[in-house]
């Protein structure tokens, strides 16, 4: 809680930096800040505390999804002190995405629907205005307006949902809604009395919904166009930070409340699943701007962990956190390399980073090592996150959806080696003038390090949970 | 006496949403879309949930129509602008509403007898209990709308703002 509480107060502070002049201090006091908050959140570890009759829970998931947050956010930070730039809007663009980590942070730790909601709220809403802060650049505006229909239109869909269950079950509280469903004689009652449906449609609703936030398969038509439209950095935001927190709330809740009616979902995520793998994979084959191939990665990466979700056992919970952190940390150095070099190019085409191995080798090595990682290769960080969801998805026995991954991966190896081979050919390099920051190489070195010491040492994260 | 003023708003409710859709006028189709608030809120009241339904009408009926109304009228809207959609959209888009609609109705036509989940408050849409619940059960959500709201208006400040050069 006190993690919350120090994130509120950055992003008050963050408003008053404004009006006392202190502008110039803003990014240490949030680096700084997030420390606390971090430091704050390992001190609960293991504490379980619940607050407000049981509105949030601090348990270990909590606690790790949300240093996940709050590490992936400092990163974040760093990288994108140029995003900041703008002198009349600084103030406003910290205290929205300060905003945003708390919403994010509500999702990971929520207990009561009304919490998931609000979380989701809180998160999204300032994703809609960032998305489109670029104000002078027509696809940012488009980015923003489209992000904001259908993230309205999906919440409108989670919230009957919520509404449905709450009608079968008469409560918003996780804890009592998964005790009520994991009790046959119960649901023997309702299906005498024909009053399932309206719960499972409420499942339904919810899975639609949170499908949206996740960006998997036939809800996924927002997602490539916003992620391009969207400032390099917003997107970079939106494919870590609230694809991790939207994967927290999204198994937080099956695990809790519906995995006693594993029969009634399971069915729809295999099929999801498998179509977010192959699509999303699929179509990043044939992007050229690296923006929107990027995208589409992140598409298919959450059809990877829509089969921890799948799986239901005991390791889907480590695995999917892994996954989240191994994934964020390697589209956050992706992205750091994207917005140096989109200095230079509007739309940054793979042909952009033509080589770039010879003009700038940090970099190129930090943009291979990232999509080594991204691709699944030994010994990084992706490898074993796809390597620990693979296991636990078979240890359920889902050995074709496992297949269906398995070859949406090697697809996956295709478009991320074609950039590494651009950058270490003997290219024309249409990169002139690279400026790096201090604080971008040493982003670029963090994730570095952290992409190989996750996968040498994968057991430091997994053996947590 | 209770159950002809049900039909009576549910009948309002429909015919007046039925014409949002159809009306080819949008001041028209904002104008119904009031009367369609109106009867819902009379819903509530029957419902005995008297703070939902003022607060319905407050919001709803009057601030959002506003903005409504606001934004038609400013947009220059009467002119047919939009787009035409070809039949195989169409098509799908009814397809898909109308398996949704199948889903709900036999959702909700299982409710009927349904178990009682658990004893419900018949007064709890009465101002004073809302309240109590509101300030205690669910005092935290109560407090993070706050943050929510904080955000969407420096969010709408830094859209609004003209930047300084």
């Amino acid at each position: 809680m006190k993690t919350l509480y120090i994130l509120t107060a950055l992003g008050v502070i963050a408003m008053l930096a404004e009006l006392f002049r202190f502008k110039k201090f803003l990014l240490p006091i949030v680096l700084i800040g997030l420390m606390g908050a971090i430091a704050s959140s390992v001190r609960d570890w293991n504490t379980n505390i619940h607050y407000y009759n049981y509105m949030m829970t601090f348990d270990n998931y909590a606690i790790l999804f949300t240093i996940v947050l709050c590490v992936t956010a400092f990163l974040w930070f760093m990288m994108s002190k140029d995003f900041f730039g703008s002198e009349s809007s600084k103030t406003d663009h910290y205290a929205l995405v300060l905003f945003a980590l708390c919403g994010a942070m509500l999702m990971v730790s929520y207990s009561n629907m009304v919490m998931l909601f609000l979380g989701i709220e809180i998160l999204s809403i300032p994703m809609y205005v960032l998305a489109g802060s670029n104000k002078d650049s027509l696809a940012s505006n488009e980015a923003s307006l489209k992000y904001f229909l259908m993230g309205a239109f999906a919440t409108g869909f989670l919230l009957f949902g919520i509404t449905m269950i709450y009608g079968a079950t008469g409560t918003f509280d996780l804890r009592s809604i998964g005790i009520t469903l994991k009790s046959p004689e119960l649901i023997q009652v309702w299906r005498g009395a024909g009053g399932t449906t309206l719960l499972y449609s409420g499942i339904l609703m919810m899975l639609i919904g949170l499908c949206f936030k996740i960006s998997a398969v036939p809800f996924h038509f927002w997602a490539p166009d916003v992620y391009t439209g969207a400032p390099t950095p917003v997107t970079a935001f939106m494919a870590t930070i609230v694809k991790t927190a939207a994967f927290a709330a999204f198994l937080r809740l099956f695990i809790t409340c519906f995995s006693g009616l594993g029969n009634v979902w399971m069915n729809t995520i295999w099929v999801l699943a498998g179509l977010t793998i192959l699509l999303g994979n699929i179509t990043a084959v044939y992007q050229t701007s690296v923006k929107r191939m990027l995208a589409y990665s992140s598409i298919s990466h959450a059809g990877y962990m829509l089969l921890a979700i799948l799986a239901m056992n005991n390791h889907s919970v480590g695995s999917v956190l892994f996954y989240a952190a191994a994934y964020s940390v390697a589209t956050i150095g992706a992205f750091t390399v994207l917005s140096i070099i989109e200095k230079n190019f509007e739309l940054a085409s793979v042909d952009s980073f033509s080589g770039l191995a010879k003009k700038n080798p940090l970099l190129a090595f930090a943009m291979t090592i990232s999509m080594l990682s991204l691709a699944g290769i030994p010994p990084l960080a992706g490898f074993f996150g796809k390597y620990y969801i693979f296991t636990s998805a078979l240890q359920s026995g889902y050995v074709w959806l496992v297949l269906i991954a398995v070859l949406g991966s090697l697809i996956g190896v295709y478009y991320y080696f074609r950039m590494i081979i651009k950058m270490f050919s003997s290219g024309t390099g249409e990169v002139t003038n690279i400026e790096i920051s201090t604080l971008q190489k040493i982003v670029l070195v963090i994730t570095i390090l952290l992409s190989i010491l996750l996968g040498i040492f994968p057991d430091m994260v997994i053996s947590l949970l | 006496m209770t159950i002809y003023l049900f039909y009576f708003l549910s009948f309002l409710a429909i015919l007046c949403g039925l014409m949002v859709v159809l009306e080819k006028n949008p001041v028209h189709s904002v104008l119904y879309l009031i009367i369609t608030f109106f009867a819902i809120a009379g819903h509530y009241i029957l419902l005995n949930a008297q703070f939902l339904a003022v607060v319905h009408v407050i919001v709803y009926a009057g601030a959002i129509m506003v903005l409504f109304l606001f934004v038609i009228m400013l947009l220059n809207l009467n002119k047919e602008t939009e787009p035409h959609k070809t039949n195989l959209v169409k098509f799908a888009a009814v397809i898909s509403a109308g398996l949704l609609l199948v889903v709900l109705v036999a959702a909700l036509r299982g409710t009927e007898s349904l178990p009682s989940p658990s004893t419900i408050n018949a007064d709890m849409g009465l101002v004073k209990n809302l309240g109590k619940v509101l300030f205690n059960q669910f005092l935290l959500p109560f407090e993070t709308a706050s943050l929510l709201f904080l955000a969407a208006m420096v969010g709408a400040v830094m859209l609004g703002k003209r930047d300084i050069k």
